[in-house]
């Protein structure tokens, strides 16, 4: 165990194993004081009491979406990360065979300065590249970049969906995004019969491991073989998304590990870099540069709006002069939207933000009520931005006093009950 | 009134209880966290708005070199044979083991 960024992480780096059987987060029980915040924002209830203690665990890791939800939300710091590739990419960095390639995303960099004391959101992209370029990475490529990438694929699936609607094996309405990790499982597990509707599209780091060793391999002149790809995401479930057996298709591993932002911000401490005084440098060609469309994947809705910048000028051959659709921004819950494009009429959007939400949109569209062409989901409420593998909002734990008050109230509760 | 210093102990007992029974906390504190949330969600809006050149996908000069119809690396275009191939999936049926655990008894929200 090691501690990180206030959180407990087991240092196993696991290889070739089912990440179906794996406990990405667990309770420790000698922590755990049974105040049931975690149940409390798990929409599966994978996490539950498992006693009359109310200690609680996560009972199988079948019904677990691996958001990470529950870990950022504890009070009492109970719930641990069971995986950890930063032993695994330190050795990576120190040999010199190895070409290693670092993807972040979007959300970590609005997050990464907060463990370096920068307020809450602050933006800290370019010194972020820098620090990972003083860690030894080889190439500072961008899932950003992917981002950019995921749209013209999935943005293009969309019009073709909605263009072959009434031929014969037209694939169907709405279409869901496919870019979270936490939602894709949730579709597989609890509505595999709306795999269908599922954006074949793989997520942008899906996309990026593939792309790394495979063109960047052809315009950087390095073998395949010898790139080690780096995920850095604002996540936990991307740690379980990397290890799919069927993400192979660069003819290697397409990802070989996966961090988050606390983890990065772990290794640039270690390292003794003094983050706050980085300057700003940009990310290497080709697979570096982005748009604005591609950062706001971060946020719950920003997939919808970033796709909408696209099919808006595809399907109207025109255009779209201000980029902003403000719309589709989603702060918490279930948001829809008409978009109205000239030449084509209304385009019906919804956006859900947590998988009760998504449940709703689901149920719909299984009862074949749904109205919409295109849904976004994100598992955690508000988007990336608030992933799982997050710097911990200092309140939670500041709040102990409050859900210690409530514990002990809950326990009084639970004895006039039963008395 | 009078108050004597079993009546004040009382109030006491009563205001705190109300105080502490009164709100949901697992809400509020959620309610707290989504403030945090909104401010790094200001931060994002704001990058796109003012920090980045170009604001949609297919306006990155990067993009329109990897889907190049000459020379691109995806010169098929999006969702073209090698797009299908490298940047494409399937999706898995994972709803056995969930079934299995709930016929064993296990409850789930869902």
């Amino acid at each position: 165990m090691k501690q990180i960024e206030g959180v407990m992480y087991q240092t196993s780096a696991p290889k070739g194993k089912d990440p179906d059987k794996l406990f990405f987060v667990q309770v420790d029980a000698d922590k755990c004081e049974g105040c049931g915040s975690c149940e409390e924002v798990c929409a599966t209830g994978a996490i539950q009491s498992i006693n009359d203690d109310d200690i609680h665990q996560v009972v199988d890791p079948a019904a677990c979406m691996n958001c990470g939800q529950c870990l950022v939300n504890c009070p009492y710091g109970a719930i641990y990360e069971g995986v950890s590739y930063v032993d695994e990419i330190l050795e990576k960095l120190k040999d010199p065979n190895t070409i290693v390639v670092s993807m972040p995303a979007p959300a970590v960099r609005y997050g990464l300065g907060e463990c370096f004391g920068a307020p809450t959101g602050t933006y800290v992209g370019g010194k972020m590249h820098t620090a990972l370029r003083k860690l030894g990475f080889d190439y500072i490529w961008d899932n950003e970049f992917s981002a950019d990438v995921t749209i013209m694929e999935e943005g293009t699936e969309l019009i073709q969906r909605v263009n072959e609607q009434g031929k014969k094996d037209a694939r169907p309405l709405p279409q869901f995004t496919s870019c979270c990790p936490g939602w894709v499982k949730f579709a597989e597990t609890f509505y595999p019969d709306l795999m269908p509707n599922l954006s074949s599209c793989k997520s942008p780091i899906g996309m990026l491991g593939p792309l790394t060793k495979t063109y960047g391999a052809q315009e950087t002149k390095i073998p395949g073989k010898k790139i080690y790809s780096v995920s850095i995401m604002p996540c936990i479930a991307k740690k379980y998304e990397g290890m799919r057996p069927e993400l192979d298709d660069s003819g290697f591993r397409d990802i070989d590990a996966t961090i988050n932002t606390r983890e990065l911000a772990y290794m640039i401490k270690q390292a003794g870099i003094n983050f706050n005084s980085l300057p700003d440098q940009r990310p290497d060609p080709v697979l570096g540069d982005s748009t604005g469309a591609a950062t706001i994947f971060g946020n719950s809705g920003g997939v919808m709006e970033a796709a909408l910048r696209l099919a808006y000028e595809v399907l109207s051959g025109q255009r779209l002069d201000n980029p902003d659709i403000k719309v589709v921004r989603t702060h918490e819950g279930i948001n829809t939207a008409d978009v109205k494009v000239p030449g084509f009429g209304t385009v019906k959007v919804a956006v859900a933000s947590g998988l009760d939400n998504a449940a709703k949109l689901c149920d719909e569209v299984r009862a074949g009520k749904s109205p919409y062409h295109f849904i976004e989901v994100m598992t955690c409420p508000g988007g990336c931005v608030n992933g799982g593998g997050q710097p911990l909002d200092p309140e939670i734990r500041a709040s102990l006093f409050r859900s210690t008050v409530a514990q002990i109230n809950k326990r009084f509760r639970a004895r006039k009950a039963s008395a | 009134m009078k108050m004597n210093r079993r009546g004040f102990m009382k109030a006491c007992g009563v205001m705190a209880g109300y105080a502490v029974l009164g709100v949901n906390l697992t809400k509020e504190a959620v309610a707290s966290a989504m403030d945090f949330v909104a401010m790094r969600q200001k931060s994002v809006y704001n990058a796109d708005a003012k920090l980045y050149k170009f604001r949609k996908s297919q306006d990155n000069p990067m993009i329109k070199k990897i889907y190049d119809p000459k020379k691109g690396f995806l010169h098929d275009g999006p969702c073209g044979h090698k797009s299908h191939h490298l940047l494409h999936t399937h999706y898995i049926d994972r709803s056995a083991h969930l079934q299995a655990l709930k016929k064993k008894g296990l409850k789930f929200k869902i």
